[in-house]
Formats: structure tokens, C-alpha cells, sequence
């Protein structure tokens, strides 16, 4: 098969396409994915002043525009050598934890969900919101609808707006924070925590207490042995804003641990001609093709890859649901695709005790909220996005116009782990040339796991992404197409 | 009672943050049910129609399939929203009709191979009004909920949605906001379209113009802060290009 490998890395959007390829025998041979639509981002940037950069890349995707926005002002922190006061620092932290509450909120209760808690084998028009509020309860879902609309709010109180902030400056941030949206923001926070702590306990009821759903998590056809990505703070602890990026192979040691401007050295670019999807692996093991141990590149990033590439968390009651879930699985790291719903709980605690801490410093109301920015160069911004880690690279010119900017996206870093996640899942349930609808919901739960974001394709709510499945004989002939949500 | 208009959302090439916008009207969005069917979303519900009054349509056009989709979404439609920068003027999404397609291609795939593949036919972007007649505009990067609702709900009493046509300045100096100008930043609210609340430079950031031009007639109010800094309607409008590439006033109809 020809093969072709691109180095610096980019981005594809779209929506999601699924191409399944049978053998002679009429069972998997392979399944790919494909995102095909083309915005070119990267090109827009060239010769636009760097300040338009957190403006113009938070507009890649509406759902999380805040990581852009932010993996933005990082790279032009770096690129104009400013470092932020730490008032402005922890002010861009608190509108992160604002946004990892409502996104990862509305994957549990909206996306993801609904596969568990009303169950994997319900029928598609009870798994989504609406049956995942049967379940629980109404009142349930008013608190959902509650506790979203507050991690949204603290996104607009700091950054002006909660979809496309625009606070984010080279050197710290627009605005600060008063007496009054600090009181405001807290009693939002207070309520969250105690949201966060229901929302693992409806997981314990719903899912962990169900023996079946925990043979489904644990089973092979959802298991991937990969290496995990994730920034992480001095002491190894998982953090979304800020720190080093920390690789850990499939058995849990660290294979890595570098500083976000390295990442070049370390990860690498595959492409291959029947796809547009790109495939990132680590440099150093090398592309392998697509399949998952020690001796492959492949890595996967999200709540589950970093809390596979930390020691854990830096909050206590986040930190205590993170033993509990080592505990489960027998150990570190956890190989479970579907693991990634429960890292995911675990993180939304996480993110509500960071803002709580946040908001109960006292420092952070400061008036110095930016620095003077010198000469710029190159700048490497990293964070931690919903769905994993998201790096913004840019190279200025004298002038502070942009020659330069790559993007690695969290969902384009876990291409290959998705890509092999899709043909396990569709390997298990097509035999023999055997195909039916009911494959939509297994392969969706595969890759839904990791709350893919292709711009455009994965943020249907309830429960079904507009998808196309095409199904190819082992003459590359189309044998069966399934498609929906998709008006062709 | 009279039936209900029907109304469905599209999406083209943009970020679905409009759209999301629409969602997270959460409780807000039962009043809209009251007034009208939502009978196609993809984003927030699995039911489809073809059936329709009202397209709402975010995105911008890019390939020749959109534009096939689009003109099917017009015949059905009778009438039809543009909603969002990148539908309403082609936002974001128009920086790129700089370069040619294929240049864009190359930055963004390398040397991947693309040829005849429908989905990579790639043409300049463009906003729907160049492509069908456009009813109303919702306008914005993203969209403000409470025009949303205001522009549905007057569309579905049969009135013409009352859209700001003067400066966002007024709405800026309405929140005792210092002028960007006096602290040397460089803001586009001067000929941007208000109705957006002063949003960013109440945040203390400049206005980029998200919500498009008004018209050179309506720059009279602001005619003191124009002198002031000695700036035409012109000098600001050579700024605008990061929503408004290659706009030059704004559309007649809009």
C-alpha cells in the first residue's frame, strides 16, 4: 500500500466518514475513518498579525473554542517572550476549568452517556438525553441544564463571551475580575463540586453496580494497549492549562517527558493515500502501521490518556475517585476505550475543586493582569482540550505578523487509537458478510468513547452523529451503505 | 389557531458555534417552541423533515455540492435566515479567498494526493447571498441569543425583525466604556453593526467587525470620534479583514 509521510503536522475537520473493507470470506479486512472538508487555517494565518491568532483559530470549532483560544495566547506568550503575572495565569485557568465543566457535562449527560446509562442494546431513540433523563429523572435534568449553563457563564464572566472568548492577550488577559463576579463565580463553583460528586455517583449506580456493562468495558473488542499523552505539572499531576508533556508506554512507565515547544522531536506525522485523516506517532518508536502495543507509535490523548501519562490528580476528592478507579481496573494504565467516560467524570470533578481553589485565592482579583511583550520569534502553546492535548505553533516575523502556524488538534492525536477502535468494533460484529444497522451503534460507541470533535461531525445531540458507513467487498466494490443525520 | 411555521437548521462550512448557541438557549428555547416546529437540526435532534418554511442556514459555501445542497434547501424553503458571519458575509471562512484553492490545499494537506475527489473540490468561499436570495440576517461570530430569538420570533408573527443599522459605538458608550481609540488599540466598532451588546470592548478588547459594515450614511453619529482621530470611514474599513474580507459597505439588503 503507497504511504506518505508529511511532517509538520495539520488538522482535519468535517464530517465523519467510515469506510469498512471486507475480505474474501466477507469478514473485517480493515476500516478507516475519513474528515473531509477543508477550511485551511493554516494558510489563513500567514501574514496576519499574531494578536488576530486567538481570535481567528477559536473559530475552528464552536465547542471548544476556549483551548484554541487559549493554546493561542500561549504560543504568542512564548513567541513574544512575556511570561503573565500569575493573576492573569490563574484567571486563564479558572475560564478553562469553566470550560472543561460545561463540555465535559454535556458529553456525559448528552454524548456519551446515553450508551451506558440507558443502556448499549436500548433502542437509538431512547439513547439520548431524553432517556438518559427517564432514567434519572427530571429533576436530574434540570440540574444538568443548571450546572452547564454555570461553567458557561464563568466562561463569559472572564472571557467576555462563552462561545469565542476574547480576553486572551500575549502576556495575560484583557480583563480582571471584581469583588462581586468573584462572590458570583463561587457560589456557581460551590454548587458544581457538589454536581460533580452526584454526577460519579449516578456512574457507580448506573453503570459500575451493572455486571454486564462492566464485562462490556472490560472486554478485548474495547481494550487498546497503547502509549497515553498528557500535560503534566511539576509533581506528575495531571493539569489541563499548564506544564509538561508526559508520554507513558503500555505499561505505565514514562517514556517521555518534555517541554511543549520539543514537539517536533517527538512526534511525527503518517499519512496514508486511501485517507485524509492524519495519523500522529511518537518519533521515536516510529509509524508501525495501525496497531497497538510497544513497538507502535500510537498514542492516545483525552481523559484517559492523561490520567494513563500522570500520577494522578492535585485535587483531593478528584485524586481519592482516581485510586478508586486504578483500583478497579487492577491497576495503571487502563487499556479500556470505554474507560474514557469514567476518566472523564473524574476530570469534570477535578476541574470544579481547581476553579474552587482558584476563585478562594485571594490574589486573584489583582489589577496586574498583563506584561509588556518584547520582540517576537516562535512560540509553542500547549493545553489540554477536552478531548486531549492541543498544540498551536507559530513563527513571527519583526514585524508581529505570522509566518508560520501548525496545529495539532486532541482529535487528530488520537487518529490512529479511533481508526483501530472502529475495525476492532466492526471486526466483532460483521461476520461473514453479515451487516445491519445495528453495527451504527456499536462502531459509534467505539469512537464516541473518545468524544471525537471533527469541527462539524460529532456534536449531535442525542446520541447520533450524522455518519456514512460504506461497506466495500474484498473487489473494493460497494457492498452496503448506512448513512444518517447526513442530508446527501 | 393558525399552524405553527416549520423551521429547520442547516449547516455548512463553519464551527457550529451559532448552532450551539441556539442550543444553549436551554430552558429559553420552550418559548420558542411555543411559536414555531422545529422539524430539522442535526445538531440537537435526530428527526428530519423536507418539509419547511423557514431554513435557517449557518456556514459558508465552499464546493459546487454546497451549493447544490443549498439551492434544494431554497426551493423548499419560503424563507430563508442566513445566521452567523461565515453565512450572513462569509467571515473567517473568506481570509482564505487570498490564495487559490489549490495553494490552500497544499498548506493544509502537503502533497497528498486529492485529485477528483468531490469533497476537496474546493472553489472561494462564498456567503449565501451570493449564491441564493437570503430572507433575513441573524449576524455575529457568533450569534447573540437574544437577536436569535428576536428575529424568529418576529418572522413568525409576520414582522420585520428590527436589526441595528448604526455603529456598536452606541452600545459602547450606552456601558460607559473608555474608547479603545483614547488607549491607543485600533477598534472597528466605529462602522461595525451594533446589536451585539459592545461585547468586546466592554471586555476591554477592540471590535473586529464580526457583525459586518454599516453603511458610510450611518457613520453620522460618530462623525466627533472619526475627526478626533483623524480617520474616514475608508481608513477603518482597510482594517476590516478579518470578518469582512473583501466586503466594501455593507450588502443592500441586509
Amino acid at each position: 500500500m503507497k504511504t506518505i509521510t508529511i511532517d509538520p503536522i495539520t488538522r482535519l475537520e468535517g464530517h465523519g466518514k467510515i469506510s469498512i473493507f471486507l475480505n474474501d470470506a466477507g469478514d473485517v479486512e480493515n476500516a478507516y475513518l475519513q474528515i473531509p472538508e477543508l477550511r485551511g487555517f493554516e494558510r489563513f494565518a500567514q501574514g496576519r498579525r499574531a494578536e488576530d491568532m486567538p481570535q481567528i483559530t477559536s473559530r475552528i470549532c464552536g465547542v471548544c473554542p476556549v483551548a484554541h483560544h487559549f493554546a493561542s495566547t500561549k504560543a504568542l506568550d512564548a513567541a513574544f517572550h512575556v511570561d503573565p503575572p500569575s493573576a492573569a495565569k490563574k484567571l486563564r485557568e479558572l475560564l478553562y476549568c469553566g470550560y472543561i465543566i460545561y463540555d465535559h457535562i454535556l458529553h456525559f449527560y448528552f454524548l456519551g452517556g446515553p450508551d451506558f446509562v440507558v443502556g448499549p442494546d436500548a433502542p437509538a431513540a431512547k439513547r439520548n438525553i431524553l432517556g438518559v433523563l427517564e432514567k434519572v429523572g427530571l429533576d436530574v435534568g434540570k440540574d444538568v441544564i443548571k450546572h452547564r449553563a454555570y461553567g458557561q457563564k464563568i466562561t463569559a464572566i472572564l472571557g467576555g463571551k462563552a462561545t469565542h472568548p476574547v480576553c486572551g492577550l500575549p502576556g495575560g488577559v484583557s480583563k480582571g475580575l471584581s469583588k462581586d463576579e468573584v462572590i458570583e463565580i463561587k457560589d456557581m463553583i460551590v454548587s458544581c463540586v457538589g454536581f460533580a460528586q452526584f454526577t460519579l455517583k449516578v456512574f457507580d449506580d448506573v453503570v459500575l453496580s451493572n455486571k454486564k456493562y462492566m464485562e462490556l468495558i472490560c472486554s478485548d473488542g474495547y481494550s487498546l494497549k497503547t502509549y497515553n499523552m498528557g500535560l503534566v505539572d511539576k509533581h506528575n499531576k495531571m493539569n489541563f492549562y499548564d506544564g509538561k508533556i508526559r508520554v507513558t508506554d503500555p505499561d505505565g512507565g514514562e517514556f517521555a517527558l518534555f517541554d511543549g515547544k520539543e514537539y517536533t522531536e517527538y512526534i511525527g506525522e503518517h499519512v496514508e493515500d486511501w485517507t485524509y485523516m492524519k495519523y500522529p506517532y511518537l518519533k521515536k518508536i516510529g509509524w508501525h502501521g495501525l496497531h497497538d502495543g510497544k513497538n507502535s507509535g500510537i498514542y492516545r490523548v483525552g481523559p484517559l490518556g492523561r490520567l494513563n501519562a500522570s500520577d494522578g490528580l492535585a485535587t483531593p476528592l478528584a485524586e481519592k475517585e482516581y485510586k478508586r478507579m486504578v483500583e478497579t481496573f487492577g491497576g495503571k494504565p487502563i487499556h479500556s476505550t470505554l474507560a474514557f467516560h469514567w476518566a472523564r467524570l473524574i476530570e469534570l470533578l477535578y476541574a470544579t475543586e481547581r476553579a474552587k481553589e482558584l476563585i478562594e485565592d485571594p490574589k486573584i482579583t489583582s489589577t496586574h493582569i498583563r506584561n509588556d511583550v518584547g520582540a517576537p520569534s516562535e512560540g509553542v502553546g500547549v493545553v489540554e482540550a477536552a478531548r486531549g492535548t492541543l498544540i498551536h505553533h507559530y513563527t513571527v516575523d519583526s514585524h508581529g505578523l505570522i509566518k508560520k502556524a501548525n496545529l495539532v488538534v486532541a482529535t487528530t492525536n488520537n487518529a490512529g487509537a479511533i481508526t483501530m477502535s472502529v475495525r476492532d468494533a466492526a471486526k466483532a460484529v460483521i461476520k461473514g458478510g453479515k451487516v445491519d444497522e445495528g453495527i451504527l451503534n456499536h462502531v459509534e460507541m467505539a469512537f464516541r468513547a473518545y468524544d471525537p470533535c471533527f469541527g462539524c461531525a460529532t456534536h449531535t445531540l442525542p446520541g447520533g452523529m450524522p455518519m456514512v458507513v460504506n461497506i466495500y467487498d474484498s473487489k473494493k466494490q460497494l457492498y452496503r451503505r448506512f448513512s444518517r443525520g447526513v442530508d446527501e | 389557531m393558525k399552524t405553527k411555521p416549520r423551521v429547520a437548521v442547516f449547516d455548512f462550512a463553519d464551527c457550529e458555534g451559532c448552532e450551539l448557541e441556539i442550543a444553549d438557549l436551554e430552558e429559553e428555547i420552550l418559548e420558542l417552541i411555543d411559536i414555531v416546529d422545529i422539524v430539522s437540526f442535526r445538531e440537537v435532534m435526530k428527526e428530519h423533515s423536507d418539509t419547511y418554511d423557514i431554513a435557517i442556514v449557518e456556514g459558508s459555501i465552499m464546493r459546487p455540492m454546497d451549493e447544490a445542497r443549498l439551492r434544494n434547501i431554497r426551493s423548499k424553503a419560503k424563507i430563508l435566515v442566513a445566521m452567523g458571519a461565515c453565512a450572513t458575509m462569509g467571515g473567517i471562512n473568506k481570509i482564505r479567498n487570498q490564495w487559490m484553492p489549490d495553494d490552500v490545499m497544499t498548506a493544509v494537506y502537503g502533497d497528498a494526493d486529492l485529485e477528483g475527489n468531490p469533497l476537496f473540490d474546493v472553489f472561494k468561499t462564498k456567503a449565501i447571498n451570493e449564491v441564493v436570495p437570503v430572507n433575513y440576517y441573524i449576524h455575529g461570530c457568533p450569534i447573540d441569543r437574544d437577536e436569535f430569538k428576536h428575529v424568529i420570533t418576529s418572522i413568525a408573527l409576520g414582522k420585520k425583525p428590527e436589526i441595528p443599522r448604526y455603529p456598536v459605538c452606541v452600545e459602547c458608550k450606552k456601558n460607559e466604556n473608555i474608547c479603545q481609540f483614547e488607549l491607543g488599540a485600533f477598534c472597528l466598532g466605529p462602522i461595525t453593526r451594533a446589536g451585539c451588546k459592545a461585547i468586546c470592548p466592554t471586555h476591554n478588547s477592540v471590535c473586529e467587525g464580526c457583525r459586518g459594515l454599516i453603511k458610510k450614511a450611518e457613520t453620522d453619529c460618530v462623525k466627533d470620534l472619526l475627526e478626533r482621530y483623524k480617520l474616514s470611514y475608508e481608513d477603518i474599513r482597510r482594517r476590516c479583514t478579518m470578518y469582512n474580507f473583501g466586503r466594501e459597505e455593507c450588502g443592500v439588503d441586509e
